[in-house]
């Protein structure tokens, strides 16, 4: 039933999503924007475990990211004393927190926007004003996501299959690699969209300045209620962000 | 009794549900030149594969040097089996050929001087000399493979999988991996994965075929 609502109420729900993920800096309310968007995707019959799952070999990225910022914030009670070094704050732990928690609500976005079919995708957003070039790009680059993470993933077999032991390594010899998967996967991600614009150009892309269309989406019931819904949730999350 | 170099029993794999091979039985000896021929789709990479760790399986069992597969890491089989991608573009990660082909030793600790004496060997070897400080992501597709294949002997591997070698050289190239291809028959294993069948009946001791996931006949 979930699966066949409109794709611009799931832009919608989206957009609040990541504009409360962007404004809220307390940790508990972002860990409820997080809960609840995981609870729409799994309306949606998004698997965000599964997501996870594939982001298994990048997770030590986030989780260093999420050490380092909070080592380098300081402010607020110390909760990591050595010595007179403090390596821990409060205010530390709250902004790595909020950082996984705004990971984990893109997450849950791009779960919610994966469920709707990308045809249907484009065509919300040409109903919604945005060009018809604009509204393509944006979904190819949604459809090449999962193409970029299978890159990391390839990049990770690659190294590993000469003998590399990720674990056994050094911290200094793991950031090392890490650049050496992350300079492929985009130099990779360059060149396949100048291949495409290429590819799409020879098929006649913006040959006629007007672009009809058979397919024209219409709001139902379930629409309004969802986009009611999600509106009340999000100015009562930010009712209570004022508040607090 | 001594067990193959690579053994697998009624081994089966599927992917996102779909079965791609069924109850393979395979032994294959690091003194031999094996190569497996198929159509399209009938599981010839997948089984390479496989046998190289990077998929793992549901059913049957895949040994190497007597150890099952399933019990090493990837690195650790990485050390023993060479893996050439169907296409170069993906284990070709470096920025420059010769930060590619000193990679895995500079990793392992070797010393420099020793690193750099091995990637100009391995350099003239495959006629890259000329693109030693080159960018990686210029370089021809022809170029690409040789380099790959240059980046996994760095490594010195006892067992190869080459997923379609000959793609992307020209007739003169071919003849040069066949001669380097040839040198190495007697410290290393090969399963050649090749739609070339001129490449594979010179340098093949043995022919594989494959149809639906499963191996047809020698």
């Amino acid at each position: 039933m979930t699966k066949a609502l409109d794709p611009r109420t799931k832009l919608l729900i989206v957009l609040c999503l990541s504009s409360l993920g962007l404004i809220i800096t307390h940790p508990i309310l972002l860990t409820f924007v997080f809960l609840v968007g995981l609870l729409i995707s799994m309306a949606f019959k998004g698997d965000f475990f599964s997501l996870i799952k594939r982001f298994k070999k990048v997770l030590y990225l986030f989780i260093a990211m999420i050490i380092l910022q909070s080592l380098f914030t300081t402010g607020g009670e110390p909760l990591v004393e050595i010595g007179s070094v403090t390596l821990l704050t409060t205010l530390g732990f709250q902004r790595g927190f909020g950082y996984l928690m705004r990971v984990l609500i893109i997450l849950v976005c791009g779960i919610i926007v994966a469920t709707a079919k990308m045809r249907h995708m484009v065509q919300g957003l040409v109903q919604l004003g945005v060009p018809y070039d604009f509204a393509f790009m944006a979904s190819i680059g949604i459809k090449f996501l999962p193409l970029l993470v299978e890159e990391i993933q390839d990049t990770f077999v690659a190294i590993e299959l000469r003998g590399i032991d990720f674990k056994k390594l050094s911290l200094k010899a793991k950031l090392e690699i890490i650049s050496y998967i992350f300079t492929p996967v985009f130099a990779g991600a360059l060149m396949k969209a100048k291949k495409l614009s290429l590819s799409v150009e020879c098929r006649g892309f913006r040959a006629y300045d007007q672009r009809t269309s058979i397919l024209t989406l219409k709001m139902n019931s379930l629409d309004y209620l969802w986009i009611a819904l999600t509106l009340t949730l999000t100015i009562w999350s930010l009712y209570l962000y004022l508040i607090y | 009794m001594m067990m193959p170099f690579i053994q697998v029993n009624q081994m089966s794999c599927s992917i996102k549900g779909k079965v791609i091979l069924t109850d393979i039985n395979l032994k294959l000896e690091q003194s031999q030149c094996v190569a497996l021929v198929g159509p399209n789709g009938s599981g010839k990479t997948t089984l390479g594969k496989a046998l190289a760790g990077i998929l793992p399986f549901q059913k049957g069992s895949i040994y190497l040097q007597n150890e099952s597969i399933k019990e090493k890491s990837l690195s650790s089989i990485g050390t023993v089996i060479g893996y050439l991608f169907q296409n170069p573009e993906k284990q070709i990660f470096a920025s420059t050929v010769a930060e590619e082909l000193s990679f895995a030793l500079k990793y392992k600790g070797f010393p420099a001087d020793e690193i750099e004496k091995s990637v100009d060997d391995m350099l003239r070897r495959f006629e890259l000399n000329h693109l030693k400080n080159a960018s990686t992501y210029f370089l021809s597709q022809g170029e690409k493979q040789r380099l790959a294949i240059a980046a996994l002997l760095m490594n010195h591997p006892q067992y190869l999988i080459l997923d379609e070698p000959t793609t992307g050289l020209d007739s003169k190239r071919k003849e040069q991996l066949g001669h380097l291809l040839d040198s190495l028959k007697d410290k290393v294993g090969m399963l050649l994965i090749s739609h070339d069948k001129s490449f594979i009946r010179r340098h093949a001791y043995q022919t594989l075929k494959m149809e639906g996931g499963q191996i047809l006949h020698d």
